[in-house]
């Protein structure tokens, strides 16, 4: 039987190198362009009819823009707008890299926890930049909760400094170890499959595909809570505890 | 788009988040704790055991602040 984790190892195809920095490709790189490709070409084609009467892919991408319009009103209310551009790229990047994993054979970037890692710190990094140009040195006051007494604080400043920074990490970590651990089980599945006699095989096979269906809904449900926690953290940067908060 | 319409996926997705909350923070807590034993303080095992008390604390807050934007 393979080894599971098979499907996550990288290969560089030949040598290439820029300055001493080794910058040969490997299936991660190559997948990243064909996603990028994918969605651009997707939203390009969908965006040159502009029909009163959608078509097929038009109302796609319009359902698709009008999802994630509803997600940044949601948490960060109107000025949150201008964020759409980089949350909409965000959103839909991360969607089509696990979508497109779950087809045998090609490569799924997001198992990798190099690329969330980069994706959760510049998330985090611009939630951080965000606050300290709006708000100058009072955004420091996010590690104080509102309405802490004053003998609180050396316990409650640890605290939230602590919470803040668990942030990105929980970030990086949730997509790849959903992604990491979904694909395991899924070669688990078909390797059973594959070194089973006939007369039992079918059942890991049928697990096979019901869990690929699961992962489907999975993908979404990784791609939907990263964006919304991105929207989150620069809502909270953009409005210190909720002062004129929107929703909840 | 069946997470923002469908409670069941919504809640799923609050599920999910909950978990990874309350560990992350206990290691990031646990690994400051640490790294003040190591490179600030020579006051090994003391820095990890407070970090570690105060990365579960602030843990058990996150998941609270997740749990409470859901209602």
């Amino acid at each position: 039987m393979d080894n599971p984790l098979h499907p996550f190892e990288l290969h560089p195809f030949g040598q290439l190198s820029l300055f001493g920095l080794d910058i040969s490709l490997n299936q991660a790189v190559i997948m990243m362009w064909v996603v990028v490709a994918v969605v651009a070409g997707l939203l390009i084609v969908a965006g040159t009819s502009k029909r009163l009467v959608p078509t097929k892919l038009q109302s796609l991408a319009e359902l698709l823009v009008d999802f994630i319009r509803g997600m940044i009103l949601e948490t960060m209310g109107k000025d949150g707008m201008r964020f759409f551009p980089f949350l909409a790229t965000l959103f839909l990047f991360i969607l089509f890299c696990n979508l497109l994993g779950l087809i045998p054979g090609l490569y799924t970037v997001t198992s990798q926890i190099v690329v969330t890692a980069a994706f959760a710190l510049f998330v985090y990094g611009m939630s951080v930049v965000v606050g300290l140009a709006r708000h100058g040195v009072k955004f420091l006051g996010i590690l104080i909760p509102p309405g802490t007494p004053l003998w609180l604080l050396p316990l409650m400043m640890p605290i939230e400094l602590i919470s803040q920074l668990a942030r990105p990490l929980s970030l990086a970590v949730r997509l790849f170890a959903n992604m990491t651990a979904g694909h395991t089980v899924l070669a688990v599945l078909f390797g059973m499959a594959l070194s089973l006699p006939l007369l039992i095989a079918w059942l890991p096979f049928a697990f096979t595909i019901a869990i690929n269906g699961l992962e489907v809904i999975i993908a979404f449900i990784q791609a939907y809570i990263f964006t919304i926690l991105t929207c989150v953290y620069l809502g909270d940067a953009m409005h210190l505890h909720g002062q004129d908060e929107h929703a909840h | 788009m069946p997470p923002s319409t469908d409670p069941f996926y919504a809640g799923l997705g609050q599920a999910v988040r909950i978990g990874t909350e309350l560990l992350a923070a206990l290691i990031v807590g646990g690994g400051l704790g640490w790294l003040a034993d190591t490179y600030l303080f020579a006051s090994a095992p003391w820095g990890l055991v407070t970090g570690l008390a105060l990365g579960a604390v602030s843990g058990v807050l996150n998941a609270y602040r997740a749990a409470q934007r859901w209602k």
